[in-house]
């Protein structure tokens, strides 16, 4: 009877145990299939697809990262002993990147228009104007996912926020009563009311109606043309703080799982640039005006 | 077997399913970020005569010959300050009243004016000592009286400082009477400077100088 109540026992444990066997060998399949080389070659290949010819013609340098190891891979073969070349090509590469970045700085360095420069290690976002900074923010944190963007001169096509600044209208007629008499007049008679007639104390007490950086928003995001999503935030306020975390939270499990079990699509490439002041982020919606071209580095 | 064992099976499964799958989710992802900095290679041009490193200095020393040699003006018009600066070392800084950015339109609907202060790299392009403002049309609409016919009803005097410096399509940066306003978004498009401030960016700017505003 105890034998075969142990018996039995024992079968059930074998049963139960199986099912944990099972997943440990398929987890066991699917972190190798994940780690071996084809499957990068895969994604690498498919990213470097979207490149056009006439494209990695037009930059000359512009070169898929798996095309060199396939290219290598069989004079390796042919060759038996294998050299070692890892440790001067990597520094040829950083070489390389940085002469790729400034080839494309130059050519916006030689248009009078300000550009940007968002320096991913550095975690700074610079405005430049021939080459020198005008301005630069510094980003507390820096989160980028998807689809990685080549080193190239982008745009941004649109800016979005919930509550977009609105640009005041003036009714005329309206600023007649409260400028000042002709005499003293100033150069451009501004809809603002007289500084006398509205002062409360000190200058930045003024109430004017102007768009001031304050109205800028301190969360919106920036959509650049070669597919990049970049949301600034900033911490101001509890709801402000409740939707960064809402949002903390689906960039570290949502994203992460839909970009593993949609691995066959390419991921969109997002980025999440955080500030601790909000006048920082709103300097950023200030001066990056529509069309502005700028590059995202990553030394 | 018996339910609870049942369901702790299923539950062990589920919980190890989800552990797996944000597992592996999780690598995918560290593999992706990390795709970023590898994703593309650089290979040497084949024709290029110079070493990579003598072509970034080239590249780099071609870039810095870009840039404003003497002296120049940035203004920033978010904060509303200026820094007159000479071989890139700030020798003045100061503040400003740039564009208000709001919207004026003709009663009768066909016009309209944007007070923004241009963005950009400028030239001064004049330099003028006890200017008059000859009034636009907008500065009468905006007061809602009537736009004058001659010439001489537009002209006003004494109210631009000592001096102004054009810079294209009307735009300026000259004197202001209200001072206590320097340092916010009031003007029309123009850039309005305390006197002192003015006197030293007028003295140190020549024709041609370049002016930075963003």
């Amino acid at each position: 009877m105890f034998r075969r109540q142990k018996e039995r026992g024992r079968e059930r444990q074998k049963v139960m145990s199986l099912p944990f066997v099972l997943m440990i060998f398929l987890s066991a399949i699917l972190i190798l299939s994940l780690l071996s080389p084809a499957y990068t070659q895969t994604k690498t290949v498919k990213a470097v697809k979207k490149e056009t010819p006439s494209q990695q013609k037009k930059s000359g340098q512009l070169l898929p990262a798996k095309k060199v190891t396939t290219e290598k891979v069989p004079a390796q073969k042919a060759s038996g002993p294998q050299p070692k070349v890892e440790s001067k090509p990597a520094v040829n590469q950083a070489i390389l990147k940085e002469n790729k970045f400034l080839e494309e700085e130059l050519s916006l360095a030689k248009n009078p228009q300000y550009y940007f420069v968002i320096n991913l290690k550095d975690k700074k976002i610079e405005l430049r104007a021939r080459g020198m900074v005008l301005k630069s923010w510094t980003a507390s944190r820096i989160r980028y996912s998807g689809k990685p963007v080549p080193l190239k001169v982008t745009t941004l096509a649109q800016k979005s926020a919930l509550n977009p600044p609105k640009r005041k209208m003036i009714k005329p007629g309206e600023t007649q009563e409260s400028t000042a008499p002709t005499a003293t007049k100033p150069a451009e008679p501004t809809k603002n009311k007289e500084p006398d007639s509205t002062a409360t104390g000190t200058t930045d007490t003024f109430e004017v109606e102007a768009l001031e950086i304050t109205d800028m928003p301190g969360s919106y995001e920036l959509i650049l043309d070669n597919g990049l999503q970049i949301s600034v935030r900033s911490k101001a306020g509890s709801k402000e703080k409740m939707k960064q975390n809402r949002e903390l939270i689906l960039w570290y499990a949502w994203l992460p799982i839909k970009n593993f079990l949609f691995r066959k699509k390419e991921p969109k490439p997002r980025m999440i640039l955080y500030f601790e002041n909000p006048r920082d982020a709103q300097g950023i919606y200030w001066a990056f005006i529509d069309g502005i071209k700028g590059i995202i580095w990553l030394p | 077997m018996k339910l609870w064992k049942l369901l702790i099976v299923v539950f062990s499964l589920l919980y190890i399913s989800v552990v797996l799958i944000l597992a592996l989710a999780w690598i995918n992802n560290l593999k992706l970020t990390a795709e970023w900095k590898t994703a593309y290679n650089f290979q040497l041009d084949p024709k290029a005569k110079i070493s990579p490193e003598a072509q970034n200095a080239a590249l780099k020393q071609k870039i810095q010959g870009l840039q404003p040699k003497g002296v120049y003006i940035m203004v920033d018009s978010a904060e509303n300050k200026y820094y007159l600066k000479n071989n890139g070392q700030t020798i003045r800084e100061g503040l400003v009243s740039t564009g208000s950015g709001v919207i004026l339109v003709d009663p009768t609907g066909k016009r309209s004016w944007v007070f923004d202060t241009p963005k950009g790299e400028f030239f001064v392009k004049s330099k003028i000592q006890n200017p008059y403002w000859v009034k636009p049309d907008w500065a009468f609409i905006e007061e809602g009286e009537p736009i004058p016919k001659k010439m001489e009803d537009r002209i006003e005097g004494g109210v631009l400082g000592d001096y102004a410096l054009g810079f294209g399509n009307g735009y300026f940066i000259h004197g202001t009477l209200y001072t206590r306003l320097l340092g916010r978004n009031v003007t029309h498009g123009c850039v309005r400077m305390a006197d002192k401030d003015l006197e030293e960016v007028f003295k140190a700017a020549r024709i041609g100088t370049r002016i930075y505003i963003y």
